[in-house]
């Protein structure tokens, strides 16, 4: 046997510590990107096209799922290195990022005219494009045709003009529920999103931040929004119609798919996850409900493309770009999830896969009822924030006192951009 | 003890370096950079500015501070005696070598070798009050379902449970290293001189467990104090403020509010509060000669 001697024991540590401190040498530069964690199969056959086009660039996709993906790009941004090069970015959140310094301006390689004018608005920032418009959003009221059906409820009309409201919706969603057997009414995709609710205050009126982006106070914790957030908890505390607490926007999908849910009210990207996974399920589409008392509002926005300023391989990361904002890779891209396009050129050449209810509801949203999140450069601390109170709301806080603590601590944060 | 048995200096040190030097460079420099940059100011493009004491004065002047320290010392105060109670029993309770007890002593372990993201998903789904299986329990067992996370009263006993859960079984091994260190002779005079069990434990089993009580006290302080994840994943502070540790606080105003000289102050405030209760508690099980 061998025995280690003090020689022996300094060569052994300095021979690991040598071999830990090389750089590895297999790291081949390629472009990192980091993109959403939608299922795979919307994401990979996007990247091979890539690939395919540019087999000379290598690269790094890395997917990260909804509920991390923001506090993840922002470890990496404020990091300020060249990591990644290529992230995918809400479109609110834009201004936040231009801002700080965390992405390109794409004006002169863009060609504006390509894209829907609300997409192009979303990218803006001080006259600049900042994101490359990668898809819009718009929700509609999916339901459960069968359940509707043995409940005796006539199911409501996809006419937008004979939209429901909010108290027709709630009156059915009540006489669908039955604890029992573990089946809901009325369900949100996304329970604590301001994306999701902003509109509802804003049918009753309401307007969810100063026009110059930079106070809270006076408008989210305004009477609209408490009157709006009131009702809100009331589904899940006193009419009990909607299973609180499914924060991840994938679980109401999923409860919806297995008939649990009667009324999804979710984005049309949903549609194709519907129809695959869950082929069960007869699905009907209405049009986004509001209140009697208002006017219809839908939100709208969705995930632009960002590249990183501090990139070491700027032509690379533009040819991504190039290829993404090709007509072909969006029509692609529109297949595989459907998000309302931003390429005026896909709903032309598309224009037989939009001959159904849920896009004529949608377009005739995007045309006279979407609002788009409020711009401010604050937006990742306002919505935040805002989650957050929405969360509480939900589980029986006091509407009025958690609105008007949110909008002081927006306030608070917003100070920074003034 | 001890005369008569002398080696030079360099010795100890030179055994003690490579510690000190780690400790140095990943405990102490960070502190350092932390207390430092708690005085500086985050310029939107990212260039630092000196700003004093304005993030401490922000931070007195915020009530959602205040509400964060009330929350972490309620935490602390109960988390902290239950779960060193609770590891005290255990140890007792596996500490004979009898039948099955090294299947116990492994069982107590297993929540150990979880990592502490996991365990706060295992437990948001265990505790889901819709359709978790706790609920269902206590459904099948005829008693009423509760909200668990999602009650403003119940969330940090529920925090409180999660964090036991993952942390009794490992401070019992250190204090079962300290109960096996007791020479079983004392225990065996003090029984003959009649003492029963209640009187041999307070006689005997604490005097000499001082010094391990202390070490698990101020490393489960600190341990509680840094809590994070369960909050980050299950509740996200709330329902309304109800689990806004300060850890988490930090963390937000990082990189959720982008305002990194609060998130220092705040580790520089969790660090203090931290220095004065440990100091406190190591005062507590000072040997008194």
């Amino acid at each position: 046997m061998h025995r280690l001697d003090r020689r022996s024991t300094l060569g052994l540590g300095l021979a690991a510590a040598t071999a830990l401190a090389r750089p590895a040498r297999s790291q081949a530069a390629g472009l990192r990107v980091v993109w959403m964690g939608w299922p795979e199969g919307q994401v990979k056959p996007l990247m091979d096209s890539f690939r395919a086009a540019h087999p000379s660039i290598a690269l790094q996709v890395e997917t990260i799922p909804f509920v991390q993906i923001f506090q993840t790009l922002e470890v990496r941004l404020q990091a300020r290195t060249s990591d990644p090069d290529i992230f995918i970015c809400d479109s609110p959140l834009t201004a936040s990022y231009a801002v700080r310094g965390h992405l390109l301006d794409l004006t002169p390689h863009l060609r504006a005219e390509r894209f829907a004018k609300a997409a192009l608005d979303a990218a803006s920032w001080q006259g600049k494009l900042y994101s490359a418009p990668f898809g819009s959003s718009m929700q509609v009221l999916f339901y459960n045709k069968a359940l509707l059906r043995a409940a005796g409820i006539a199911p409501p009309e996809p006419d937008p003009a004979r939209r429901w409201t909010w108290e027709q919706l709630v009156d059915a969603a009540a006489r669908l529920t039955d604890p029992a057997k573990g089946q809901w009414g009325f369900s949100f995709e996304q329970q604590e999103r301001p994306y999701q609710l902003l509109p509802l205050g804003q049918s009753l009126g309401g307007v969810a931040l100063s026009p110059d982006g930079l106070r809270a106070t006076g408008f989210i914790d305004g009477p609209a929004f408490v009157e709006a957030y009131t009702f809100m908890q009331r589904l899940y505390t006193e009419r009990k119609v909607s299973p609180p607490g499914l924060f991840d926007p994938n679980l109401p999908v999923e409860q919806f798919g297995n008939g649990r849910i009667a009324f999804l009210l979710a984005g049309t990207f949903n549609a194709t996850v519907l129809a695959d996974k869950y082929k069960a399920i007869e699905l009907g589409v209405a049009p986004h409900p509001y209140f009697a008392a208002g006017k219809p509002v839908t939100p709208t926005g969705a995930w632009h493309i960002g590249v990183n300023p501090r990139t070491r391989q700027k032509e690379a990361a533009l040819a991504f770009i190039d290829h993404f904002m090709s007509d072909e890779l969006q029509i692609q891209w529109f297949k595989l999830r459907p998000y309302p396009p931003v390429l005026r050129a896909v709903w032309e050449k598309e224009a037989k896969a939009f001959d159904t209810d849920m896009w004529r509801i949608a377009r005739h949203e995007l045309d006279h009822t979407a609002v788009p999140r409020p711009a401010t450069p604050g937006f990742r601390e306002y919505e935040d924030v805002l989650r957050v109170a929405l969360r509480d709301i939900t589980t029986g806080a006091d509407v009025k006192a958690t609105l008007g603590a949110a909008a002081q601590k927006i306030d608070r944060e917003l100070q920074k951009y003034r | 003890m001890g005369a008569g048995f002398r080696v030079p200096l360099r010795v100890p040190a030179a055994f003690l370096a490579p510690a000190l030097l780690l400790l140095a460079v990943f405990r102490l420099t960070p502190i350092g950079i932390a207390a430092g940059g708690s005085l500086t100011g985050t310029r939107l493009t990212g260039e630092t500015v000196f700003v004093g004491l304005a993030n401490f004065e922000a931070l007195a002047a915020d009530p959602s501070f205040w509400r964060s320290v009330e929350v972490t010392l309620l935490f602390n105060l109960v988390v902290n005696p239950l779960q060193i109670v609770c590891a005290l029993g255990l140890a007792l309770l596996v500490l004979r070598p009898t039948r099955f007890v090294p299947l116990f002593r492994a069982a107590f372990l297993t929540p150990m070798t979880v990592s502490i993201a996991l365990t706060a998903v295992l437990w948001a789904i265990l505790l889901e009050p819709t359709s978790g299986p706790v609920n269902g329990l206590l459904r099948a067992l005829g008693l009423p379902p509760q909200p668990f996370f999602r009650s403003e009263h119940q969330a940090l006993p529920a925090l409180v449970a999660v964090a036991s859960w993952k942390g009794v079984g490992y401070w019992m091994i250190f204090l079962l290293a300290g109960l096996l260190t007791i020479p079983r002779e004392l225990y065996e005079a003090a029984a003959l001189d009649g003492a029963g069990p209640l009187q041999r434990f307070w006689r005997i089993t604490l005097p000499l467990m001082r010094r391990p009580l202390a070490f698990v006290l101020v490393a489960d302080t600190a341990a509680n104090f840094l809590l994070f994840a369960p909050v980050y994943v299950i509740t996200h502070g709330g329902p309304n403020g109800a689990t806004s540790l300060l850890m988490f606080e930090a963390y937000q105003a990082a990189f959720a509010y982008l305002d990194h000289g609060r998130s220092l102050a705040l580790s520089t405030v969790i660090l203090l509060i931290l220095g004065l209760i440990a100091a406190a508690e190591l005062r507590l099980f000072r040997e008194r000669r």
